[in-house]
């Protein structure tokens, strides 16, 4: 993380990412309208809105701090705490679960030893649900980050976890980047 | 004009009508809601005010309805009584029913709706409820209570377009959504109460007013705020001689829907401990026959010389002020300007802090500065005669007092023990707002009418008739009716009005010819 | 993937440079834009999609041309909006769209801006779609690059900008209204209708928001014609319509056939049948909203809007889950009642409340504490909800909380009688889902 910007509060945001803001305030037709990619903005840097982040929101795009909290608690991408270091958001609904969803969750719950909902106390894996990713004819299905992990298996689960935990990233199932 | 027919009864209003307000209209009662307000932007979000418009396929709400010509309107068939039955038992499925130590029962929208519109057997258990943030503090006013809340937004948009401070808002989604303010802010503005007018169940109340009565204990008087030039109508809630609380009256002339928190304030020092309750002279009490002579001895003594009114005065207070000062041959001042002034904002707060300088205006009765009332006095031989208002609270006025209670008589009509009693020879108790009938001249120029709430306090009598016994005249008014009929041809000359049956949102004397205001509503 | 002769959307679906401008140049792309923008008036754009008898393809089939008409007359600023929230359970047609053909989306994006006479235009891509959104941002800058966004379009005097936004986990920002109020920066909730968006949407100005499939099928028809395009389909149903199929067949994906196919024949023909071992039940037909239909009842259906509505569910989305004997019917809902809830925005009270309650007697049911009137409550919740809210997430709950009572009552009631003569078990890994 880039040098704070002045303020009390512990964690701030860079330079980079307030100049970000400012774009998108040019960008968008009403500062207002900005607020939503500032957040992602601030989530880019940080994975998370620290109440600096709502202290440059509410500045900037002149908008009030209730306003920010109530955009910031509506959507579930989100997050006001800092995140583990990787979240796993396995989809539990409708197709994904009739192709096994609930084994995969069951089999990663053992395997992290944490529930559903919870954190590793090394901080390195989160475990959530997820409603519907947009991969019904790809599940099971997790996303992590940017990218979703498809047609997931118990031994593709394995593999996934064991190489994240050495801090390796799998090629994910929708990084298709070698292709362009 | 649009023809409708509700519940078969044809009704006319002004096109551009809502739909909510004509059914209020044809059936003499509301509609079932928690978020529509006349006053607020609307939300159309609690689903109570369904109704059936012919030609549509799908009940519809009436408040985002504007009224069309012809509309066949059923508010009450078995096909709307359901949904808002339906409706209301949402409403009510993670509602607490903690009646017993809410504050709102008695007048609790789910309460009330609920015996109208609702009467089903409840199916959910309580241990199925969800559970919420209850007896939170938001604000030095208000305390909020989540698991109340119906989530009808009013208090959210009251803070969004109406103050413009956007200190509320609804957090998260689906049945986790709830009330609060923002992280790190309190709903601290001078306008926080209303929010609890407007809540229509017990989720938001007033902190003032918590655990302090049932309000189905309490009586109502219809008053005016004498906080301010704004003259907010204000509806006096009390009980057994005591105010529990003052609530806007709504005017859409004056205050709309509300008032501000320093109003709701201001009937405190009714029941201040340093109220004056007896006539006092020289730190001994008198009573008002010994007072009354006493009056009477001091101005053989010397002259009334000059009397010195107050804009907290009552309209019909200061007219007979000055037809005193006028027979005895007295100066007529009112003052020091410089008192009852403050800063006002731009909703409803005005910078001038009394509720009637517009009435000394409408008398002729100049304002002097602390330096001309000064002098005035310092120059006075006779007796002094002040009405109200503590003058003495500004230093200049007080060692002009001081020195002139050394000479001659100062008779201090008035409510506390306060400077300027501190400074006269001879104080009589009067009696404040909420103990008295009166008209005020608000900043607009309007006459609005007061009325008494609670007793005086100890022998306080109301100022008109303490100025009737020092008049001494046989020709003095004996009623309040007979001391309005006896001023309207100087307050209103020229016209049929009649002070003693103002209309309800007040009369503006210049505006009488063009009939646009002060209508009976 | 689908066939030749039905590839108006899918030409490109599962090629690896289907994405580039330049493969998508080198096939035709972006000559319709030329040929509009080299003489077409607004309007005339306009009557070409709505002669086509193009629908809308979120899931609430309404004519696009017609949609687009509703722009006021002589509006000064109009706002144009790509509905890729895709979130519909069962839904990821959208996603194919933008990933292998993102061009085509933009192309007609650009057609529709100026058949809306729209200077500003968002593409609204779901947060989850990370990838996505990176991807069809290169595609967006590559277009500007070229000169197809910008000023002075292909030098026409036509400018229009366009931004990718990116969403942020919220199903109901699906729904047009709470598009918009997300982009101007307030929770997705949507708003009460008067006004309707094409009069005062963003920005209380008019604005339109169209799927990304109605979007991307702009293009062909301007280069085909409404003729061509209403050869493909049915009377009422015209065109070709993208299928999500998932489910335990053997061939599930993406598929683009034209209207009015049977069921029968797309489930055999194209998705193979079921896997091994596997035999279907039931199939959600339109995205998990829409009403289920036992496999009995949907093996004589054709795939269209006319046919689908008088089956007793509804076209939708397009999202097809096929649901295999060995599903739990209760299990199922449970996952679908659990959606609902957790994603109600929480405005109206029927669906705030409603969707909770549903969501706590199905787990109820579930933990083995059901009892027969139970089943009457959920239907009691359900008329409690239905047609009384601002939006019809509501409903898109009721649609399928009714539908698998109506349909698969007895596998309720089995588990009803089971669990009273049992006690309380756990059908669950989890004993719940939360």
């Amino acid at each position: 993380m880039n040098k704070p910007v002045e303020g009390n509060t512990q964690v701030g945001l860079s330079a980079e990412t307030l100049a970000r803001i400012d774009a998108l305030v040019e960008q968008y037709p009403t500062k207002a309208s900005a607020l939503m990619p500032s957040i992602w903005a601030i989530h880019d840097e940080l994975g998370y809105v620290p109440p600096a982040g709502v202290d440059a929101l509410v500045e900037k795009l002149e908008v009030t701090r209730a306003r920010v909290h109530e955009v910031l608690s509506f959507f579930t991408m989100y997050r006001t705490e800092p995140q583990a270091e990787n979240v796993l958001q396995v989809c539990h609904n409708i197709s994904c679960h009739i192709m096994g969803a609930r084994n995969i969750i069951a089999h990663m719950e053992k395997k992290l030893g944490i529930r559903l909902g919870e954190t590793t106390p090394d901080g390195k894996f989160a475990l959530e649900g997820a409603e519907c990713l947009g991969a019904c004819g790809h599940g099971p299905c997790l996303q992590r980050g940017k990218h979703l992990y498809e047609y997931l298996t118990t031994e593709k689960v394995d593999d996934l976890l064991d190489n994240l935990r050495k801090g390796e990233v799998p090629r994910a199932d929708t990084d298709r980047e070698l292709e362009d | 004009m649009a023809k409708l027919t509700i519940d078969g009864k044809e009704i006319e209003v002004p096109d551009g009508t809502r739909l909510f307000d004509a059914c209020t209209e044809a059936r003499g009662e509301t509609l079932p809601h928690f978020c529509y307000h006349p006053d607020l932007p609307i939300a159309g979000v609690c689903r109570l005010c369904q109704v059936e418009v012919e030609g549509m396929p799908k009940l519809t709400i009436a408040c985002n309805t504007m009224v069309r010509d012809g509309m066949v309107v059923h508010t009450r068939n078995e096909r709307v009584s359901k949904a808002n039955q339906q409706v209301l038992e949402m409403h009510l499925i993670n509602h607490p029913v903690d009646c017993p130590i809410c504050d709102q029962a008695g007048e609790c929208g789910l309460q009330n709706q609920y015996m109208e519109y609702g009467l089903y057997d409840a199916k959910v258990q309580m241990a199925e409820k969800v559970n919420k943030a209850k007896a939170k503090v938001i604000g030095p006013h208000v305390i909020l209570d989540q698991e109340r809340c119906v989530l009808c937004s009013r208090c959210v948009r009251f803070c969004n377009d109406v103050t413009g401070t956007g200190e509320m808002g609804i957090f998260n989604r689906g049945d986790r959504a709830e009330i609060d303010t923002a992280p790190g802010v309190q709903l601290d503005n001078n306008y926080s109460m209303n929010t609890v007018d407007i809540c229509p169940v017990g989720a938001l109340t007033s902190r003032d007013f918590r655990f302090q009565k049932r309000v189905w204990m309490l009586k109502a008087a219809e008053g005016v705020c004498p906080g301010c030039a704004t003259g907010c109508n204000v509806r006096i809630d009390h009980e057994g001689g005591r105010i529990y609380r003052l609530k806007p009256r709504r005017n859409p002339e004056v205050n709309g829907a509300w008032m501000c928190d320093k109003g709701r304030m201001i009937y405190k020092p009714v029941h201040a401990e340093n109220r004056l309750s007896d006539p006092e002279r020289g730190g001994d009490k008198l009573s008002w026959a010994d007072a009354g002579q006493a009056v009477s001895d001091a101005l053989a003594g010397a002259r009334l010389e000059l009397v010195v009114l107050s804009p907290q005065l009552s309209l019909e207070e200061m007219f007979l002020a000055r037809l005193l000062a006028e027979k005895q041959d007295a100066t007529v001042v009112a003052g020091p300007a410089e008192l009852g002034r403050g800063e006002g904002d731009e909703l409803l707060l005005d910078a001038d802090r009394t509720p009637n300088r517009k009435g000394l205006e409408l008398l002729g009765v100049a304002e002097s500065s602390a330096a001309e009332l000064s002098g005035k006095i310092g120059s006075t031989d006779g007796t002094i005669l002040l009405l109200g208002g503590n003058p003495a609270a500004d230093a200049a006025v007080e060692a002009a007092l001081q020195k002139a209670a050394e000479k001659s008589g100062v008779i201090y009509v008035g409510t506390h023990a306060d400077e300027t009693a501190a400074c006269a020879t001879l104080t009589l108790p009067g009696a404040m707002w909420a103990e008295k009938a009166g008209i005020f001249v608000n900043k607009q120029g309007r006459l609005q009418e007061f009325k008494q709430a609670v007793a005086r306090r100890g022998a306080g009598r109301e100022d008109w008739r303490i100025l009737v016994e020092i008049l001494g005249d046989d020709d003095a008014p004996v009623s309040l009716k007979a001391l309005r009929t006896l001023m309207k041809d100087t307050v209103l000359p020229g016209t049929q009005a009649d002070l003693n049956r103002l209309p309800v949102l007040g009369l503006v004397p210049g505006s009488l010819e063009s009939g646009s205001r002060g209508e009976d509503s | 993937m689908s066939t030749n002769d039905n590839q108006i959307l899918s030409r490109r679906f599962g090629r690896k440079d289907g994405h580039k401008l330049s493969v998508y140049e080198s096939e035709g792309g972006y000559s319709a834009l030329r040929m509009v923008l080299s003489g077409m008036k607004p309007d005339e754009v306009r009557e070409v999609v709505k002669e086509s008898g193009l629908r809308g393809r979120g899931g609430a089939g309404f004519p696009t041309g017609v949609k687009w008409g509703f722009v006021p007359e002589g509006a000064e600023e109009v706002y144009f909006f790509v509905n890729a929230d895709e979130s519909e359970p069962g839904t990821f047609k959208d996603r194919y769209c933008l990933d292998y053909d993102p061009h085509m989306t933009i192309e007609g994006t650009i057609i529709s801006s100026f058949a809306t006479r729209s200077k500003l235009a968002f593409i609204y891509i779901r947060g989850e779609f990370g990838w996505l959104i990176d991807r069809v941002q290169k595609a967006v800058d590559e277009a500007y690059a070229a000169g197809y966004l910008g000023q002075n379009i292909l030098g026409s005097g036509y400018d229009l900008d366009l931004i990718v936004h990116k969403g942020a986990g919220a199903y109901i920002c699906g729904e047009e209204t709470g598009l918009i109020n997300s982009v101007e920066g307030r929770k997705g909730q949507p708003s009460i209708k008067p006004p309707f968006p094409a009069v005062a949407g963003f920005l209380g100005k008019p604005t339109i928001v169209n799927n990304v499939e109605s979007v991307a099928t702009v293009p062909w028809i301007m280069n085909n014609g409404a003729e061509a395009y209403k050869a493909f389909g049915t009377e009422k149903s015209c065109g070709t319509k993208l299928w999500s199929v998932s489910g335990p067949v053997k061939n599930p994906g993406v598929y683009e056939i034209p209207l009015g196919l049977p069921f029968r024949e797309f489930f055999h023909d194209y998705l193979g049948g079921m896997a091994d071992g596997e035999e279907l039940k039931a199939v959600i037909v339109g995205g998990s909203s829409v009403p289920v239909l036992p496999a009995a009842e949907i093996m004589n259906c054709n795939l269209d809007y006319e046919s689908l509505q008088q089956a007793g569910t509804m076209l939708g989305s397009g999202g097809m889950i096929i649901i295999p004997q060995s599903a739990d019917m209760v299990e199922l809902i449970q996952v679908l009642m659990h959606f609902y809830f957790d994603e109600s925005c929480g405005q109206c009270t029927p669906c705030r409340e409603g969707t909770g309650w549903l969501h706590k007697i199905v787990k109820k049911l579930r933990r083995g504490e059901g009892t027969p009137e139970d089943i009457d409550l959920l239907e009691h919740v359900c008329n409690g909800m239905a047609g009384l809210t601002i939006c019809p997430l509501a409903d898109a709950a009721v649609m399928p909380m009714r539908s698998f009572i109506d349909k698969f009552r007895p596998e309720f009631e089995a588990l009803i009688q089971e669990t009273a003569t049992t006690g309380p078990q756990t059908r669950w890994p989890r004993g719940e889902q939360e």
